[in-house]
């Protein structure tokens, strides 16, 4: 019996050894170490052995059992990492092949710009306000000192609803609404689309955005104007880019000044973008003419302010070098998808 | 305005060279469009002397021409011009020499003779013939003038000068003139301004009144009227130095009459009018409105009919001319006028204006007169061109003028307070170069104990008028780079965003998220777009904000939604060949007002499409739904909707009864309409009233303690019931312990019967207190069947 004993666990050894797969091992574990397996038939023909021996017997089957049982989880455990290898190895993808396509969507690029420039004021303490966009001829020119047939009228060709209802030609009047329900300190932003007769071209649009700014307080300077301008420049553009200040004449404010931005493109060497002077004429601004105030029944002895108003398409252009302002209002795709 | 740097320095010593100038110019506050020179349209071009011209041998028109250029040998020129002959001054274009139309001469050979150059004809170096009066005759230019051969053209014509273009702002009409300019550019420069001293040498007999009579009627349009005569008027050209300048100033030389008045615009800003006095009638002037209906033809040939707003020069009976706007044919000056009346006056702006435009008729004059035309200086102006009528000895002055001057406006002064003046520019100049500055803008300021500027506005600065005028003065020209940068320091403002702008910005991200392009379209559309939506005749989108004003019928009426845009927008993608894509815009609708004077409703609106292969209706619901579910919003969706949606496929969705999106596929005719083909999925989105409904907390549930339970059922019901109203049933019927419900299987087919469907869900349940009975979820079950047998569903089996 003893022999009988070696002789299986031999065979069933080398059946382990041999195995391929873990499948196999089960069977084979079955086969010898089951329930109706061969280690179990021999353990019952123990019985048939004299009673002194069966003790050692025993001893030898369990030991028999528990060297298989070992060598059956030793093969198993190697036989299972061949095959996750063989798995994963079986698994291997192309990982170069595109994914599925997918719109990456983007904001248009003039409100990408107007966010950038509304966050750099709000950041600043202002409060966006908004006004509508047809509006009273009172608030878009009256209460800005042009009066009627005035001739800095023509500098901004006005569409007409009624005698005295227009489409806004500029976000100023967001300011007289502001002025005239509010009292001083005032900070507000109004960004917005405005109109004008022009027909469209590579520079001009019937349709665009401005974005205004009003500061109402005491002992405001045209200092704190440039000193804010600045900041907003560089926030905007980038350390290194400055204002320059040009006089210039608005309605509405006293000083005026058209102002300019170091050039982004040649940081002010001179480009062909700024024509060599190494400036781009950004923005418009100025102390608010006091008349201004007056009419809109804020104390000019006790307070000043300044108020500046800009292009927000000409600052995406600039921003994002787009070669034509009508790319802005065409929406083809092909230059939408451009921009994230 | 153009004005040549000659002219300029006639009145001020201008040392700098003529860009730096004009920057000096232009950071001081007066604009300038660039700087260019005449006579660029050619170079290389000099006087020469013909000194001997035989017939070419080889040619019946050719000469050969022997002409002195002012270099050690006459150089041998061919030349085909019938006029040409030894011993007359030409224009020789040399070896090289460049003009215009991109003529470039090289030396060569004509018929087998060397030519060294070129002689040159008027129209070959376009010279324009009021500018050199030999210029327009045939064959090549005659030079007169007694030059040294070698001598560039250019001298000889009167070109080569500098010409600065100035970009005069509103507030400063004064600028609009030689003079005007002259005397800035002294105050910038710190250099003399020097006018000449106005003396006219009047002879003839008698005086004005004999000649002729003037009527004002009306002083409020025209404030001052002066008028002066001229006798034995010989009408000629003008001498070159005039001519010159004019050309140089974009004016065309005529006559010595009428360039005179416009010599005498540019340089003092005065419009002037000269009329032959023997054409009008009575040689009475009457300066009146215009009668209603009335007819008048002006200079350019053009009739116009009048209303009584409108200001007229009129003689006795009829109007003759468009007061500081046109004259009139009948009193133009010709060739043989032989007395002239000089007008000079002031027209009022407004009514000017109005009149242009009502008209449709704008001049030189009628835009200075808008600008505003200072009263004060009319008759100095008017001076001015009897000194030069003096000078050009082209008539007598006649003694006496007419001036109507009732109401003299009385000069302006302006005190300032010094420490004001630096509390608003931020600078602190010193009062005394306050008043040194004012002082040298010719505003004679007096500095009172050191605080108080008292200023003495000269008549021509009509804009000075208070304390912030003053100190922009100041500031201009002591320097804007003076300017520090500072901040306020005044109260601490919190910022903050416009609520709304703030939403529209959450609903782009959100959208954006989703894969969709933002697009930008016009606020105003043409009407056409809104009838191809094909909309019921009394639909309220038919009713728009209407322009009186646009630029044409495309663009004519204010948007009532947003779809037609988003339309042409597809058709235009597709048209480029971009084949798929998303697009959103999000903008203002505009709703008319009920009554006249009243601002229309402005609504914020969204619009979105999608179109392409992997796109269906589906596609735009699931935007919509899940945009509204980032908002907290589940809305109730039912089949309806406008008929530019495709019948069959069109939804609305509301929440709590209030309407908040409408979405489906574009019906075929009206993708026709906008040039699309295929189909196309749109979706509008009330964001007024989605806004509104916003949570930006919705309250967290703890997560669960106790096990869930899943059932499915299957229902069989008629085709035409909706899966997700069925499921809304469901949420309603289940809603104490439903955890989550969802459609998992559609089928159809034979054994179902027709227009039968089997709709199958998996119904998630859960308590948060307990574990579910069985007892309960039966329970809830069939409360789930009974509510869906309400639809005629049946149990499959």
């Amino acid at each position: 019996m003893e022999k009988m004993l070696r002789e299986m666990r031999e065979r069933v050894m080398q059946n382990i050894k041999e195995a391929r797969a873990t499948a196999n091992l089960e069977q084979i574990r079955v086969a010898a170490l089951g329930k109706k397996g061969e280690l179990t038939a021999l353990l019952r023909g123990m019985g048939k052995l004299p009673p002194e021996e069966r003790p050692k017997m025993g001893q030898l089957v369990n030991d028999v059992r528990a060297a298989l049982e070992t060598e059956l989880e030793k093969r198993a455990a190697e036989l299972a990492e061949k095959e996750k290898a063989a798995r994963l190895a079986a698994e291997t993808i192309d990982v170069t092949l595109p994914g599925p396509e997918r719109s990456a969507g983007s904001l248009h690029p003039m409100n990408i710009a107007l966010r950038k420039m509304v966050d750099i004021f709000v950041g600043m303490g202002y409060e966006e306000v908004v006004g509508p966009e047809v509006e009273y001829d009172h608030y878009n020119f009256e209460l800005l000192n042009v009066p009627k047939n005035h001739p800095a009228r023509d500098a901004q060709d006005t569409f007409y609803v009624e005698d005295n209802i227009v489409l806004r030609s500029q976000t100023s009047p967001v300011q007289a609404r502001i002025m005239t329900t509010r009292k001083p300190p005032i900070r507000i932003i109004s960004p917005g689309r405005v109109y004008r007769a022009d027909e469209a071209d590579a520079t001009h649009s019937p349709v665009f955005h401005q974005m205004e700014g009003l500061v109402i307080d005491e002992n405001i300077t045209m200092g704190d104007l440039k000193g804010t301008l600045d900041e907003f420049a560089r926030q905007m553009y980038g350390e290194g880019i400055q204002t320059r200040f040009r006089p210039s004449f608005f309605p509405f404010t006293e000083p005026s000044a058209e102002v300019d931005l170091t050039c982004a493109n040649c940081k002010g060497a001179g480009c062909r973008m700024c024509k060599g002077t190494g400036w781009i004429e950004v923005l418009g601004a100025g102390m608010v003419n006091p008349r201004v105030l007056e009419m809109c029944g804020i104390d000019s002895h006790k307070y000043s302010g300044f108020a500046f108003g800009m292009g927000v398409e000409r600052i995406a252009l600039l921003k994002y070098n787009i070669p034509n302002l009508r790319y802005l209002y065409e929406n083809d795709l092909r230059f939408l998808t451009q921009y994230r | 305005m153009k004005v040549p740097m000659k002219w300029l320095k006639e009145y001020v010593d201008i040392k700098l060279p003529a860009e730096e100038y004009a920057s000096r110019m232009v950071m001081t506050g007066t604009a300038v469009e660039g700087v260019e020179k005449t006579g660029e349209q050619f170079d290389k071009v000099v006087v020469g002397y013909v000194e001997s011209c035989v017939d070419h041998p080889n040619s019946d028109h050719l000469h050969i021409c022997m002409v002195d250029v002012g270099e050690a040998e006459p150089l041998q020129i061919v030349c085909g011009a019938p006029n040409v002959h030894a011993g007359m001054r030409v224009a020789a274009a040399l070896d090289g020499a460049h003009l215009p139309g991109g003529v470039k001469i090289k030396k060569g050979k004509m018929r087998g003779e060397v030519s060294m150059g070129m002689l040159c004809s008027g129209p070959e170096l376009d010279v324009p013939a009021g500018l050199y009066p030999h210029i327009g005759d045939e064959g090549i230019i005659e030079i007169f003038e007694d030059v040294k051969p070698g001598t560039d053209v250019k001298e000889v014509f009167g070109l080569g000068d500098d010409i600065v273009d100035f970009e005069i702002l509103a507030n400063r009409p004064d600028c609009l003139s030689v003079w005007g300019l002259a005397r800035e550019s002294s105050a910038v420069l710190q250099e003399h301004f020097v006018v000449p001293e106005i003396a006219v040498e009047e002879e003839g007999k008698g005086t004005f009144d004999d000649y002729a009579r003037v009527e004002v009627l009306d002083d409020e349009a025209c404030p001052r009227y002066c008028a002066r005569v001229i006798t034995d008027v010989k009408i000629g050209p003008s001498p070159k130095w005039m001519r010159e300048y004019l050309y140089g100033a974009g004016v065309r030389p005529i006559n010595n009459i009428v360039d005179i008045t416009n010599f005498v615009m540019l340089e003092t800003g005065h419009p002037m009018h000269a009329f032959d006095l023997s054409k009008v009638k009575e040689q009475t002037i009457v300066v009146r409105r215009a009668r209603p209906g009335e007819h008048l033809t002006t200079l350019d040939g053009k009739e116009h009919v009048l209303d009584e707003t409108m200001l007229v020069i009129a003689d006795k009976q009829n109007a003759t001319g468009l007061a500081g706007i046109m004259g009139g044919e009948e009193s133009e000056i010709v060739s043989d006028t032989a007395s002239v009346l000089f007008e000079c006056a002031a027209f009022e702006r407004a009514n000017n204006r109005v009149t242009a435009r009502k008209l449709g008729v704008r001049t030189e004059a009628s835009g200075r007169f808008e600008k505003g035309v200072c009263p004060d200086t009319a008759m100095e102006a008017l001076e001015r061109a009897c000194m030069l009528v003096n000078m050009l000895e082209c008539g007598k002055v006649v003694p006496g003028a007419f001036d109507h001057y009732p109401n003299p406006k009385p000069p302006v002064e302006i005190e300032a307070e010094v420490e004001r003046i630096r509390r608003r520019i931020g600078v602190d100049v010193p009062a005394e170069d306050m008043e040194d500055i004012l002082n040298r803008l010719y505003i004679d300021t007096t500095l009172v104990d050191g605080r108080l500027l008292h200023c003495e506005v000269p008549a021509f600065r009509q804009d000075m008028e208070t304390e912030a005028d003053v100190s922009e003065e100041v500031l201009r020209m002591y320097g804007y780079d003076h300017i520090p940068s500072t901040l306020m320091n005044g109260v601490t403002m919190a910022g903050r965003r416009n609520p709304v702008n703030a939403f529209g910005d959450r609903v782009k991200e959100a959208l954006v998220g989703m894969g969709l392009y933002e697009a930008l379209n016009y606020s105003f559309i043409s009407p056409k777009w809104i009838d191809a939506l094909g909309l019921d005749q009394d639909d309220p989108r038919r009713r728009a904000v209407t322009l009186r004003n646009p630029l044409g019928e495309d663009t004519s009426v204010m948007r009532t939604s947003l779809v037609p845009s988003m339309l042409n927008t597809v058709a235009g993608n597709l048209n480029r060949g971009n084949a798929s894509g998303a697009l959103f815009e999000l903008s203002k609708v505009f709703v008319p007002a009920e009554k006249a004077g009243d601002l229309p409703t402005e609504k914020n609106a969204l619009c979105l499409s999608a179109f392409g292969e992997d796109v269906d209706f589906y596609t735009v619901k699931n935007i919509v739904v899940w945009l509204l579910a980032k908002f907290g919003v589940t809305a109730q969706i039912e089949a309806a909707g406008d008929g530019y949606y495709h019948p069959g496929r069109k939804a609305v969705l509301t929440a709590n009864g209030v309407k908040l999106a409408t979405l489906g596929e574009v019906h075929p005719d009206v993708a026709e309409r906008f040039d699309i083909k295929g189909r196309v999925y749109l979706a509008e989105v009330d964001l007024d009233a989605l806004m509104p409904l916003e949570q930006d907390f919705y309250g967290v549930k703890p997560l669960p303690k106790f096990p869930a339970v899943s059932r499915d059922i299957a229902v069989v019901v008629d085709e035409k019931i909706g899966a997700g109203t069925m499921m809304d049933a469901i949420r309603r019927a289940a809603a104490k312990t439903l955890e989550d419900v969802k459609l998992f299987d559609i089928y159809r087919g034979e054994k179902l019967g027709k227009e039968r469907k089997s709709v199958a869900y998996a119904i998630t349940l859960r308590a948060p207190d307990r574990t579910l009975t069985d007892e309960e979820i039966n329970g809830t079950m069939e409360k789930v069947l009974k509510a869906l047998k309400e639809f005629g569903a049946e149990l499959r089996a």
